[in-house]
């Protein structure tokens, strides 16, 4: 199509350029008598210069020479015959054949330096536009989405395959436009994928017309190698990110290690001595001395129970392997068991639970949700003064969402704390002050995220809270309405 | 159950474990066999049958499931599963192929005598008549009359939330799966719409607790399903 249309293109101008000769012929012809012969030759050098300048040289050069032989023909004595007789009109003459290519040729230097600069102007843009779309994209995906588009539309192609080839894994392509049907020819163009490290992959384009100007395929392996460069930069910087995750994560295992290697010697160390003491044949024990051991064995070996507990969570969650079982549950029978186990802890406390009768049941996990409960209301147990209130209320938000807060009258944490408390082994206070193994807060977070909601912290005027959300739709759906039951019995 | 002391097999791979229950359950005045094997564990039930069998989850060669499974292809004696906490949906799927009752390691030996007794009971009752009137605290009900008390005053309930009380008083102190309970009292059909038993569980407490927000009587088993308590 191209190509047919610059063809067209180029028999028109020959047509046109001759017109134009014939109109200024016409004209002067009509006004022979009243111009001198220098002035009709100036006059015929304007379609030479116009026809150069719209359809350049070859229409300029037979505008030139018609003009000639026109002039020569018309207006030169004798009139119709291409005979001189006047020396003085042989040089006029010469002069006009001289200057009229001259012109011409001249005209269609300049054109065609119009041309080129266009040309490379163009090609500039698209480089910057590529460039421009390529720059800080780190997604592989991404990169080659958009030098495929940018090929569609630069070379006008039917369809573009570019083909990924990843050192460790799978082959991969993307084939544009998405609709496009399977085309059965070879491409007309393939462009390797090539960078200094290696062949990263190809780029195939189909195109009605085969062949592409000097600075088109200039321009197309342009193309391949930035998308090239921006892929292997998207992997560099995965590789490095990769590295970095790496490193933090072995530094966390280290202060895991030393968290969980004190957390649990010291209730084992009770239990021990306790033990110990009692197996002893030489102290004859008390009952009630003997009562109170067994006893702190026995609250010891739960303690010692909870802190694996949460470290095998905290391995779950790390590892993604934490999948809330989500059903529809009550919140306030969820929060009611949570206090009732852990009665004897809030003994020094007063709990409030501000749950309103019509609130929705929420798609939770059981269990997990017990575990938010516990932590949380155990976190408030430890930094709340005594005989302070400690509040767990639950409210539908307008969003969909339920938003639950566990307030205490505690000190307020300070700002820059306030995000990272969430972090594993993070502590506001030093570790020796109180116990627990850091992971508490960190478990909560990973169960709300892995319920789609989120969790924060914030400072009241008169104390401290925690807030969550949790979203009151399972899979997009409200629960099942209830059949109705009014026969009583 | 035979006139001599309860027989007891444990099945579990710990040889720990199999240690301290047979001293306590010995001291408890248990006649008890241990074995370390699913299939060992399924010959020694097979070759003397035990009056109730207390099954560990993980064991090496087999798993639970299917010792419970083969089990109770030729016998319905109770079963108490063992596991680890996080482990509902195998609890669940344990009791949902036969098993009784479960227990979560570590327990406290009261616990595990608790589960033994009630599910001796139930495998008594299960044989012979069953009990008609259900006390548990001031609660009274009376399955033949239809009639529920609460500190003497008759208690009204719906249609659902009597087939519902029905169901956990005729298993007082086991527990109960949400499908369980939701296939028996709704039908198959409605055996995945828990939040039913969510709000229908919530108005029976309201009828029957003192305090809804920690029942006695109508306890909740973290996801699994639910527990009656009645006098023993």
């Amino acid at each position: 199509m191209y190509r047919s249309s610059a063809s067209s293109r180029f028999i028109l101008g020959y047509l046109l350029g001759f017109l134009t000769f014939a109109i200024t012929t016409g004209m002067l012809y009509v006004l022979r008598d009243y111009l001198d012969t220098p002035l009709i030759a100036l006059l015929f050098l304007l379609p030479v210069g116009i026809n150069t300048a719209f359809w350049g040289l070859g229409p300029g050069i037979l505008s030139a020479l018609s003009a000639f032989l026109g002039f020569n023909y018309f207006f030169i004595k004798p009139y119709y015959t291409l005979a001189v007789h006047q020396s003085s009109d042989l040089i006029v003459l010469i002069v006009f054949l001289v200057v009229a290519v001259v012109i011409s040729q001249l005209v269609a230097r300049a054109q065609a330096g119009l041309a080129a600069a266009t040309t490379r102007e163009r090609e500039a843009t698209k480089l910057y536009e590529l460039s421009a779309a390529l720059a800080g994209v780190q997604d592989d995906q991404a990169i080659v989405r958009i030098v495929a588009t940018e090929a569609l539309q630069t070379f006008t192609a039917e369809q573009v395959q570019v083909t990924v080839t990843p050192a460790k894994s799978q082959e991969w392509q993307l084939i544009l436009p998405v609709e496009a049907m399977a085309i059965t020819r070879n491409p007309e163009w393939t462009i390797p994928l090539q960078t200094a490290r290696g062949m990263l992959g190809e780029i195939r384009l189909w195109r009605a017309d085969a062949t592409l100007e000097p600075a088109e395929e200039r321009l197309l392996h342009t193309f391949a190698s930035q998308g090239a460069m921006a892929l292997e930069r998207a992997w560099l910087t995965q590789t490095e990110t990769r590295a970095k995750v790496l490193e933090e994560s072995d530094h966390l295992k280290s202060a895991l290690l030393s968290s969980v290697s004190h957390e649990l010697r010291s209730p084992l160390a009770t239990i021990k001595a306790s033990i110990t003491s009692l197996r002893s044949g030489n102290v004859q024990w008390k009952s009630s001395a003997r009562e109170d051991l067994l006893a702190t064995v026995d609250d010891e070996t739960d303690h010692l129970n909870r802190l694996v507990g949460n470290l095998l969570d905290m391995s779950r969650i790390e590892s993604g392997a934490l999948k809330p079982q989500r059903q529809w549950n009550l919140i306030v029978e969820i929060i009611g068991g949570v206090i009732s186990r852990m009665r004897k802890a809030t003994e020094g406390h007063q709990l409030i639970v501000d749950v309103p009768e019509d609130l929705p049941l929420v798609p939770v996990d059981y269990v997990q949700m017990e575990q938010v409960f516990d932590n949380l209301i155990s976190n408030s147990l430890k930094y709340a003064p005594p005989n302070t209130m400690i509040r767990i209320s639950a409210n539908k938000q307008d969003e969909g969402m339920l938003l639950v807060t566990v307030s205490n009258q505690g000190p307020p944490v300070p700002q820059e704390h306030l995000d990272r408390i969430f972090d594993k082994f993070y502590r506001v206070t030093d570790a020796d002050r109180v116990t627990g193994t850091g992971l508490g807060l960190s478990i909560c977070k990973g169960i709300i995220a892995a319920h789609g909601g989120r969790i924060w912290a914030e400072n009241l005027p008169y104390g401290f809270a925690f807030n969550f959300t949790i979203p009151l739709t399972l899979d997009g759906t409200p629960p099942h309405t209830l059949p109705v039951d009014s026969e009583t019995i | 159950m035979s006139s001599t002391a309860p027989h007891i097999l444990v099945i579990d791979d710990e040889p720990q474990i199999l240690r301290a229950m047979r001293t306590i359950l010995t001291e408890k005045k248990f006649q008890v066999t241990v074995a370390n094997r699913g299939e060992e564990g399924l010959t020694l039930a097979a070759a003397n049958p035990p009056d109730l069998v207390i099954l560990d989850l993980g064991l090496p060669d087999m798993d639970g499931f299917e010792v419970c499974a083969r089990l109770r292809e030729w016998t319905q004696i109770p079963i108490i599963v063992l596991s680890v906490r996080d482990s509902e949906r195998d609890k669940v799927t344990a009791l949902d192929k036969g098993a009784d009752d479960y227990l979560t390691k570590p327990f406290g030996i009261e616990e595990l005598l608790a589960r033994v007794r009630v599910a001796l009971r139930h495998s008594a009752q299960s044989q012979g008549r069953k009990e008609t009137i259900v006390k548990a605290g001031t609660l009274v009900i009376d399955l033949a009359r239809h009639i529920i008390t609460r500190a003497g005053n008759e208690v009204k309930l719906t249609g659902t939330e009597y087939k519902l009380l029905v169901y956990l008083a005729a298993n007082t102190g086991r527990v109960l799966t949400h499908h369980s309970i939701l296939t028996n009292v709704w039908g198959e059909a409605e055996a995945d719409h828990i939040e039913y038993l969510r709000v229908y569980m919530r108005q029976l407490r309201k009828k029957l607790e003192e305090d809804p927000e920690r029942p006695q009587y109508i306890l909740t088993e973290p996801g699994i399903g639910y527990r009656f308590l009645a006098d023993e």
